[in-house]
């Protein structure tokens, strides 16, 4: 839940048009909500704020009524292990491995998913035979479906997607959402999606202009 | 973890860790070998003498050229003089030393060969004075061996001129102890022998010391008139140090054996020598112990993105730390073994020296230097442990 959320960099402002910023906004388990934004809305800001990577925001944002402000290190680590799953826009993949190693260095941490199941998803997404190439070999669509795969190796309430389809045609978009939803559905999850431009084909519960 | 590695092992200089090993390895062993070299040689300058204490003085009067000529009192102490030294605030005991009055000679062999062969004598003090066990220290009529302390002086005469020049085997204090020896005494007529056993040496006592009831029997036995006045006494001080023992003994005109060999001070400027040279390792030490830290925040520097990124997918700090703190431990585990070797490899050279002049050296353990460098890798790779998860711990604060 956000309660009067604002990025510091825009306390001077005035004026602000946003269905989030110095709103009372809640996201639900089980929902899907697609934040639509203008480039330097604060987009990202957003995503970073919730998965604690930033603190740099005015009012408050909560976990089941606990102010993150008060989570340690332990409670951070917890919940990105098991809780909040991001699919970061600039997909912060390693370089230097591989794409199985890329999605088994996520999974390592929680044994959440079997061998066969990633395998599965590479072959469904069409980057099945670059499974063992290294990540810096790949284009960014390519990539952008490793970090989904990543994004997917774990337990999670909610699943943060920053853009994950600028640089997927229609029918990869298709299957990634297809995947995407199931994997939530199963989990009984919420899931986020933010977009700029063309937006993954969801059905969303709810739609925010940021 | 094997990932974890495969990605922070990126940029990991190994000219650095090189150099960190090397100068590590510099310091550690001259650290251990400062130490241990001490513990090897101290024993040969402090002469700790476990015969006669320190705190019991040996006194006798300045021999004049009267007494020479068979004038002055013969330097002996009177039963007034000593009762007048008894009652000195800064005395606790006073002993006479009693000296054999008959003709003795000595003949020490190795192996059922005659040796040695020499006129001497004997003396002997309250038992009470002498620090031996009493059940060796012992003797009474009829018995066979008589136990005996000679001066650490005569062993080193015997190692150092005698066998060195006749090719004899060097002997250790606890060789002596075996060594056969055959005493003559003569006087009132007889002409008897008794087995001698040396059972320790002392540095203090410039005399052959037997018990004083071998002495009391003997005397009594080959010269039973003769006069046995003591020329030397023991006295058994509270604190040495004192001034007005010095100020006592100089008014009445005696004089006070003094060590021959000024222990204290070796062992002090040993202790000093020492100190520096393990100094010198410690700075080695801890430069190496930047140039490591150095190399890591370089590391740490280089590969920052990743290891936010591993935080930000779910891992914790200590997890993303601990590459990099398993690394240094072993680094350090490795030049703390690689110095345990190189110190025993140069302990061996130089104790292989030192035996042939010191027979006694090396009971010494390396324990100690053991322990030492253990406690300075526990403390150095806590301290690596430490500042790596700090650096990190800044990481994860952004």
């Amino acid at each position: 839940m956000l309660s009067g959320t604002l990025p510091n960099v825009f306390l001077g402002r005035t004026g602000i048009q946003s269905d989030i910023w110095r709103q009372q906004v809640t996201f639900e388990k089980g929902k899907t909500y697609l934040i639509e934004a203008a480039s330097g809305t604060g987009k990202s800001s957003l995503l970073s704020f919730i998965i604690g990577y930033r603190h740099d925001f005015d009012g408050r944002i909560l976990f089941d009524g606990t102010d993150i402000r008060r989570f340690g290190t332990a409670e951070w680590t917890n919940l990105r292990q098991e809780h909040v799953s991001i699919l970061f826009q600039e997909l912060r993949l390693f370089p230097e491995l591989t794409a199985m190693e890329n999605v088994e260095i996520k999974n390592s941490l929680t044994r959440f998913k079997e061998r066969k199941e990633i395998e599965r998803w590479f072959e469904v997404l069409g980057i099945g035979d670059k499974m063992h190439s290294p990540v810096r070999q790949m284009s960014f669509g390519q990539q952008q479906r490793v970090a989904m795969i990543r994004a997917l190796v774990q337990p999670f309430d909610f699943l943060l997607a920053d853009e994950p389809i600028s640089h997927l045609d229609e029918a990869n978009s298709q299957v990634m959402a297809s995947i995407m939803m199931e994997e939530a559905r199963r989990q009984g999850a919420g899931i986020v999606v933010t977009s700029i431009g063309k937006h993954m084909d969801l059905p969303y519960d709810k739609t925010f202009r940021l | 973890m094997r990932l974890v590695w495969k990605l922070l092992r990126r940029h990991i200089s190994i000219g650095q860790l090189l150099g960190f090993f090397l100068a590590g390895l510099l310091g550690m062993t001259i650290v251990l070998l400062s130490l241990q070299f001490y513990r090897d040689v101290r024993p040969i300058f402090s002469e700790e003498d476990g015969i006669i204490r320190p705190d019991y003085l040996i006194l006798n009067k300045k021999v004049s050229s009267l007494d020479a000529i068979g004038l002055g009192s013969a330097g002996t102490f009177s039963e007034r003089e000593m009762k007048e030294l008894e009652s000195q605030p800064f005395a606790k005991r006073v002993g006479a030393f009693t000296a054999s009055k008959y003709k003795v000679s000595c003949n020490m062999g190795i192996d059922g060969m005659a040796a040695f062969g020499t006129e001497m004598f004997f003396e002997s003090v309250p038992d009470a004075f002498v620090d031996v066990n009493l059940q060796k220290w012992h003797f009474s009529e009829g018995d066979d061996v008589v136990p005996i302390i000679l001066p650490k002086t005569y062993l080193a005469i015997y190692n150092f001129g005698f066998a060195q020049s006749q090719n004899l085997p060097k002997l250790s204090e606890n060789v002596v102890g075996m060594v056969e020896m055959t005493i003559t005494m003569r006087g009132n007529g007889l002409s008897e022998s008794i087995k001698g056993r040396v059972t320790g040496f002392s540095s203090r006592l410039n005399t052959i010391l037997a018990p004083e009831s071998f002495i009391r029997w003997s005397n009594l036995r080959y010269a039973p008139e003769a006069d046995t006045t003591p020329s030397r006494i023991i006295l058994e001080v509270s604190n040495p140090a004192d001034d007005s023992i010095l100020h006592y003994i100089n008014n009445k005109g005696y004089e006070m054996e003094e060590d021959k060999l000024d222990a204290g001070r070796m062992t002090f400027f040993l202790r000093l020598v020492a100190g520096i040279v393990m100094l010198v390792g410690l700075l080695i030490s801890l430069l190496s112990f930047f140039i490591l830290m150095l190399s890591i925040y370089l590391l740490v520097e280089k590969n920052t993105e990743k290891m936010r990124t591993l935080l930000l997918i779910g891992y914790s700090p200590s997890r993303v730390a601990m590459p990099y703190q398993l690394l240094t431990i072993g680094l350090n585990a490795a030049v703390l073994l690689l110095a345990l070797g190189l110190l025993c490899l140069v302990r061996s050279l130089y104790m292989q020296r030192l035996r042939t002049v010191f027979p006694d050296v090396g009971g010494e353990s390396i324990l100690p230097a053991l322990l030492f460098g253990l406690a300075l890798f526990v403390a150095v790779s806590l301290a690596n442990a430490l500042i790596i998860r700090r650096r990190i711990n800044t990481i994860w604060k952004g």
